[in-house]
């Protein structure tokens, strides 16, 4: 039972309009299946959804996927209306959504006669426990959550070796603490998931094994030569292994752990006005939620904790 | 109706295979022996393109529905078959690359990314399986 004992007769209209995230920002909000129980509640938020989508949540197997596939849209349709574009409020049973030739799932902007493509991006990301969807502006995002305790059926090397690129293999090869190899192994999982979701352009796009992800140890880039060697986060580069010459630089990566118990992990296109090569953070705001409830902002609270990445927390 | 002479069907157009299948009664354009039986408009096909009259062996989809239940932990009693999706059932990517990968193992087969992305059913899983195993022999 919710402990709120506040009225549902909810105004779809989120009070407080929020700012578009800037450049280099993501703002990442998320639900808790669990915190979720008033059957009331749900049914107000399958009311949002359209009847595609309605369709969809009732075809999956049994009460919690459906109620997560339900969490997940609505996630989704009220994060985006929250924010003001162009001073307009937007309900969120108004939003529509498409594919792109891709399939990467793109909010459908209806500005002059809808040609434009929308300034806001999203994209989500499902564990059973925790779903989220990361909002940037002008950027292509890419966002992956999993358990930290996710145990792999196969064996994790053989599925490395399946899977990813031989310096991953390698990296993982290295590890003698079991336990800590399978940890490695999915933050690993959860920044290449970012990357291809980022790219858009599917997983057989962006093969695993093409591309390898690596987390370097403590150095941060500054405006000045002499503060190339001045310790901070690892930083997460990503090279491709097919195509050396692919540009892979204009992506960046933050890692963290949310809520003590996910890996969370964030790809977005670098600001194209900032130098090309020169590290700018990313300004990260993370909101648990409860839409037309509560939301909390946790970010810079003990509930996201860097691991790797440039990230500036607000 | 094509029904053709009664229920079974022997494909044996189809190169490469070493019993003939059995088919179960739908209607269909068969191409045999050069005859087509036309039930729509379209003119005779070859026979490997009716995926409808040519489902993968019970065997298959059986073996994939075990492999994917023990993957996705799916409680005791809970109904998979052919038409499951592996979405519906709850399986997220990682979920469907392990799928994928124990389907490999079991089947001694290696499945491409572009095959890999399009399988979205259970029957998908075991059709692309059976065409793979057929390329080894």
């Amino acid at each position: 039972m919710l402990s709120f004992q506040r009225s549902f007769s909810v105004c779809p209209f989120p009070i407080l309009p929020l700012q578009l995230p800037s450049p280099m920002e993501t703002h990442l909000w998320f639900v808790v299946p669990d915190e979720f129980k008033s059957v009331s509640l749900l049914n107000q938020y399958m009311e949002l959804l359209s009847p595609c989508e309605k369709e969809n949540v009732l075809s999956m197997r049994g009460e919690q996927l459906q109620k997560q596939a339900l969490l997940a849209r609505t996630l989704v349709r009220t994060t985006i209306a929250r924010y003001q574009i162009n001073n307009r409020v937007v309900d969120p049973r108004s939003l529509k959504f498409k594919r792109n030739v891709h399939g990467k799932p793109e909010l459908e902007w209806e500005s002059d006669g809808g040609q434009c493509p929308s300034p806001l991006h999203f994209n989500i990301s499902h564990t059973s426990s925790l779903i989220a969807c990361g909002v940037t502006v002008n950027s292509s995002i890419g966002i992956d959550i999993e358990e930290k305790q996710r145990k792999i059926k196969n064996n994790i090397l053989a599925f490395a070796r399946r899977y990813f690129s031989l310096h991953e293999v390698e990296h993982l090869s290295a590890i003698s603490d079991s336990e800590v190899q399978r940890q490695e192994f999915v933050k690993l999982w959860t920044l290449k998931e970012a990357y291809v979701k980022a790219l858009g352009r599917g997983f057989s796009a962006a093969p695993f094994k093409t591309f390898t992800i690596c987390i370097k140890n403590g150095f941060r880039r500054g405006f000045d030569h002499a503060d190339d060697l001045e310790s901070g986060a690892p930083e997460v580069v990503v090279e491709s292994s097919d195509h050396p010459e692919r540009l892979t630089n204009n992506w960046q990566f933050g890692l963290f752990e949310l809520v003590s118990s996910h890996y969370a992990a964030v790809c977005m296109e670098k600001d194209k006005t900032s130098d090309a090569g020169m590290s700018v953070p990313i300004r990260l705001t993370v909101r648990k939620t409860i839409p037309f409830v509560e939301d909390e902002c946790i970010s810079g609270t003990d509930a996201v904790v860097p691991i790797a990445g440039l990230i500036e927390q607000f | 109706m094509a029904a053709s002479t009664n229920s079974l069907i022997s494909m044996q157009s189809r190169p490469g295979m070493a019993a003939s299948r059995i088919c179960s009664l739908k209607p269909v354009s068969v191409s045999n022996q050069g005859r087509s039986f036309l039930s729509f408009g379209f003119r005779s096909m070859p026979a490997r393109s009716l995926r409808v009259s040519c489902a993968a062996k019970p065997e298959t989809v059986e073996k994939v529905c075990e492999i994917v239940k023990k993957q996705l932990a799916l409680a005791e009693g809970t109904p998979v078959n052919g038409e499951s999706k592996f979405t519906t059932l709850g399986a997220d990517s990682l979920d469907t690359v392990e799928i994928v990968m124990g389907l490999e193992e079991a089947f001694g087969i290696s499945v491409e990314e572009e095959s890999a992305q399009s399988i979205a059913t259970v029957q998908d899983a075991a059709d692309l399986i059976e065409k793979l195993v057929e390329k080894k022999d």
